[in-house]
């Protein structure tokens, strides 16, 4: 049986993570190529970047290994399942976490790449140096192109550890090592594409289109963070039952449920996951969950305005107009080095 | 009507005028107790009493028990179970289907004549009302028994689970609720042997006992054996059988097992006797629990009193193959009512239990004082209500009930009013994905003499066969007898030959006055419409079903949340066409460089 080497489950479960690593690694790295890659300034600078974004998927890695190693020794070892009675909440601050994380710098890279070759070079230098002065502005800031690959990598590494680990109690040992290693390279084929799909397509469409599907991204992982927390808080008041109940009645709460179908459920169904790691699906939507969807869209849409007002007049929407103009978009809050010029 | 029925009163007292007649007086109150060593706390005790006196008669004797409501804050009922009420239905006791439940400080009177011999009991029979201690034994002597001559000592033992709480509370606040959806029962905190602990049966040598075993829990069947000793079976659920060996029973909540027990040759030795939960039944099996039950035969009260021995397996006697005394064939139905058990959530969130598509919800007039109320339209199942689950039953008919369980618990089934021959009884399904149920053309084993008894049990995912003759105009509850899966609605009921009700009884004054202090309504159909039977507006029903799929509001907020994303997607969209004008100029004063507007961005 096919399933006696190949459990489709855990196909899936590192197919979903890797998708949503590799998407995100992917237009960080399509966007540095063609910001900075093209540029014959300084091809170093662009290495240096591309450099940074592997470390920190890299990092990311090891350490959802040890915290996903430990989860697991905890299980088996001790028999106690330190996971699954948190879980939820840390699914939900996870998924928090990320989402605003790809928000944040989602818009800043489409307007980085707006800019004229040089100034995204110099821009690009600024961030390797590190802009502001406070420590930890300055850190994030020179590191930003490491942060959302660490914090993707780690989050995403985790969830397929811990779920792995989950199905491994019904299926044979020797159906684990091919579908690990088939879903990491169908995820990772998924996010080539993505990235080759810069170098043939119209460099605006490409921007565009990507940073329409990192947000879409977004709005699922929000979505499910408070999905997440309303289902710890109904898990708790029920006990051990919930997860027994699968996808029927009585494993969701019939107070705050918008719609509930008893199939299609991404924590267990392969197809589906990829729905929910794309759209943010739930078989089992709650009010909270379509809310924040819907709020989340709204809030971007607000942003946009608000940074187009900018454009137009020169100051965001019901603030004065600065005197002096501040500094690079990405490092907003330093004083005005007006009188200096930055050495070329 | 009433000259009928006077006449005949007067027949039957003739010829039970050899019979006694034994009076009790229960004043039904609140006491304090404390039979597993743990705390104080109250039961429902009677006369000051827990706990409440046993009832004892001789076959044929009339008993009249004259009960008051003391306790204060809840009302009360009593059922005596499996006493047939032959020609005194009134006396049954479930509220809302033969009486109206007994407010504080009113009070009733029970009134009926025993003409079956054996082991019964008696309990509450209002919600959930009984394990908070309202139960004990009740004995019926009948001196022509076949074995009269076979014992030395005539007495009882009773097995019961114990819960700390009481169960009203545990029902609201911990099992009817949508925060346990699988509806897991609460567990007991303890078990009893004659309403204690380490009790210390004293027996003498070779002496041969009669002990009637019964057992008054709520949700556990127990084990039960006597160290060393075998026993011979004799009766059960008050039906005499051929002693049957065996060196232990399995006994559900309800059920009655008489045994002949005869004690070994010397004193110097006492034999541990054990009651031991039948694990299954309970969700989880909390640490601190102790589910078996230790007492003794004590042949030497200075001697030690030893551990029982741990045992292997439960080798206990299967009750579908104990033959009656008084043998009968198994019948041919005339009427066949098939049921289906399973467990769902309704729309509350809440777990319940169904016969088919219905679960048991009380009508707002006691299901026997419609049939009283409703003249000619008493042979329509309508007018007891929708969600009563009637069958309305014809006179001197065999009835056969199909019970098939999609659930894999085991349930002890209880039918008010009869003894019923256990036809067949399937084994467990062999897994939880498999159901056995009956098929007439494919039977499974069916005894020459079926056994006979009024509570009996079927197995998990499996399914059982009763056939009874309708021989006792009356309106009978059949249900679980768990008393949790009762408060889920596992019920249903039978009204027996209405017309035969309504010309040979009479429902006393003293009950529908009970009625009348409680603010019920006594008289028509389920809703309580006198005037128009059919018109069932008012009646109480079960809680809508979940939502199957997506419902409007379902639809509505995919399809908004969609339309978001695509707006949101635009707004994306037309960012990164626009121009970016004041950030150029930001980043030009950073940078140092000038503005230049023909250098394109790629």
């Amino acid at each position: 049986m096919v399933n006696e080497v190949f459990n489709v489950s855990v196909f899936f479960i590192l197919f979903r993570e890797t998708v949503e690593a590799s998407i995100i690694i992917s237009v960080l790295l399509a966007f540095l190529k063609q910001g900075i890659g093209r540029s014959s300034e300084d091809p170093n600078l662009h290495k240096k970047l591309v450099r940074q974004v592997w470390f920190g998927a890299a990092l990311g890695l090891l350490v959802c290994l040890i915290l996903g190693g430990a989860f697991i020794g905890a299980w088996y070892g001790l028999g106690k399942n330190v996971w699954s009675s948190s879980e939820d909440i840390w699914e939900g601050v996870f998924s928090l976490i990320a989402g605003i994380i790809i928000s944040i710098m989602g818009l800043a890279l489409l307007r980085v790449n707006k800019m004229k070759e040089k100034w995204r070079v110099k821009i690009a230098r600024a961030l390797e140096k590190g802009s502001g002065t406070k420590s930890a502005r300055k850190f994030t800031t020179k590191y930003a192109m490491a942060l959302l690959p660490f914090i993707t990598v780690l989050r995403e590494g985790i969830e397929a550890i811990v779920f792995t680990g989950g199905v491994s109690l019904s299926a044979p040992a020797k159906a684990f090592p091919l579908p690990v290693i088939c879903g990491i390279l169908a995820g990772s084929a998924v996010g080539y594409i993505i990235y080759k799909g810069g170098s043939y397509m119209k460099m605006q469409i490409f921007l565009i289109a990507s940073t329409c599907f990192l947000y879409l991204v977004a709005a699922g992982i929000m979505s499910r963070a408070v999905w997440y927390f309303e289902m710890y808080i109904f898990a708790k008041a029920v006990g051990g039952d919930v997860a027994e109940t699968g996808s029927g009645p009585g494993s969701y709460d019939i107070r705050s449920s918008v719609w509930h179908v008893n199939c299609c459920n991404p924590n267990i169904d392969g197809g589906w996951m990829i729905f929910q790691a794309l759209f943010g699906w739930q078989n089992s939507a709650t009010y909270g969950s379509v809310l924040m969807y819907n709020i989340y869209w709204i809030a971007v849409m607000i942003c946009v305005v608000a940074l187009l007002y900018n454009e137009k007049k020169g100051h965001y929407p019901f603030m004065k107009p600065k005197v002096n103009p501040p500094a690079s978009p990405v490092a907003l809050s330093e004083p005005l080095p007006s009188k200096e010029t930055e050495s070329v | 009507m009433r000259a009928f029925s006077l006449l005949a009163a007067l027949a039957v007292s003739a010829t039970a005028s050899l019979a006694a007649t034994v009076q009790y007086d229960f004043s039904v109150e609140w006491v304090q107790a404390n039979p597993d060593g743990a705390y104080d706390r109250s039961f429902i005790g009677v006369n000051g009493a827990w706990p409440p006196p046993p009832i004892e008669c001789n076959i044929h004797d009339r008993v009249i028990i004259n009960v008051t409501n003391n306790l204060g804050n809840e009302p009360t009922a009593i059922h005596f179970h499996g006493l047939f009420m032959n020609g005194t239905n009134s006396m049954d006791g479930p509220v809302w289907v033969t009486q109206c439940p007994v407010p504080s400080g009113s009070n009733i009177i029970y009134n009926f004549t025993v003409d079956q011999p054996g082991t019964y009991w008696y309990h509450s029979h209002f919600s959930g009302q009984y394990p908070d201690g309202f139960r004990a034994p009740f004995i019926v002597y009948d001196r022509d028994e076949p074995f009269a001559d076979a014992y030395d000592v005539d007495t009882y033992l009773t097995v019961s689970d114990y819960y700390h709480n009481s169960i009203p509370w545990l029902s609201a606040n911990k099992f009817l609720i949508l925060t346990n959806p699988t509806g897991a029962e609460p567990i007991p905190d303890a078990g009893l042997f004659n309403d204690s602990q380490n009790i210390k049966f004293k027996v003498e040598p070779n002496k041969t006992y009669k002990i009637r075993i019964i057992n008054m829990g709520a949700l556990v069947s127990q084990y039960v054996w006597f160290e060393d000793h075998d026993f011979q079976i004799v009766e059960v659920d008050g039906i005499y059988v051929e002693p049957a060996e065996a060196s232990m029973i399995y006994i559900t909540v309800a059920q009655r097992y008489t045994i002949l027990l005869t004690t070994k040759n010397s004193t110097d030795k006492n034999y541990p006797m054990v009651t031991s939960f039948d694990t299954d039944m309970m969700d989880t099996l909390p640490d601190d629990l102790v589910w078996n039950v230790t007492g003794w035969l004590t042949y030497d009260e200075n001697g030690e009193f030893p551990e029982p021995a741990l045992i292997d397996e439960y080798d206990f006697y299967d009750d579908f193959n104990l033959v009656p005394y008084e043998k009968e064939e198994p019948y041919e139905p005339d009427y066949s009512i098939t049921v289906d058990v399973s467990m769902q959530n309704l729309g509350d969130g809440v777990n319940y239990a169904f016969f088919n598509d219905l679960t048991y919800v009380a009508p707002n007039v006691p299901t026997l004082y419609t049939v009283m109320s409703s003249g000619n339209d008493s042979t329509d199942a309508t007018v007891y209500g929708s969600n009563t689950h009637t069958y309305v039953l014809g006179y001197q008919e065999v009835v056969e009930i199909v019970l098939n369980n999609f659930d894999p618990g085991k349930h002890p089934f209880h039918l008010h009013g009869h003894v019923f021959q256990v036809v067949e009884r399937s084994d467990a399904s062999p897994d939880d994905e498999t159901f056995l149920t009956y098929n007439p053309d494919e039977p499974g084993t069916i005894n020459e003499y079926p056994m006979r008894r009024d509570t009996v049990y079927v197995r998990p995912n499996g399914y059982f066969v009763l056939r009874f003759l309708s021989n006792n105009p009356g309106v009978w509850f059949f249900h679980c007898h768990i008393e949790w899966h009762l408060q889920q609605g596992l019920a249903l009921t039978l009204v027996e030959a209405p017309a035969e009700i309504q010309a040979q009884q009479v429902i006393p004054d003293d009950h529908y006055a009970a009625c009348k202090a409680g603010g019920y309504a006594y008289e028509g159909n389920a809703a309580g419409n006198t005037v128009n039977l059919f018109d069932l507006t008012g009646e109480k029903l079960q809680p809508k079903p979940l939502p199957a799929g997506f419902t409007a509001r379902g639809i509505v907020a995919l399809v908004f949340s969609c339309i978001s994303a695509f707006v949101g997607m635009g707004f994306i969209t037309w960012y990164g066409l626009s121009d970016l004008k004041t950030t150029e100029r930001e980043v030009a004063a950073i940078v140092g460089e000038p503005l230049d507007d023909s250098d394109e961005s790629k």
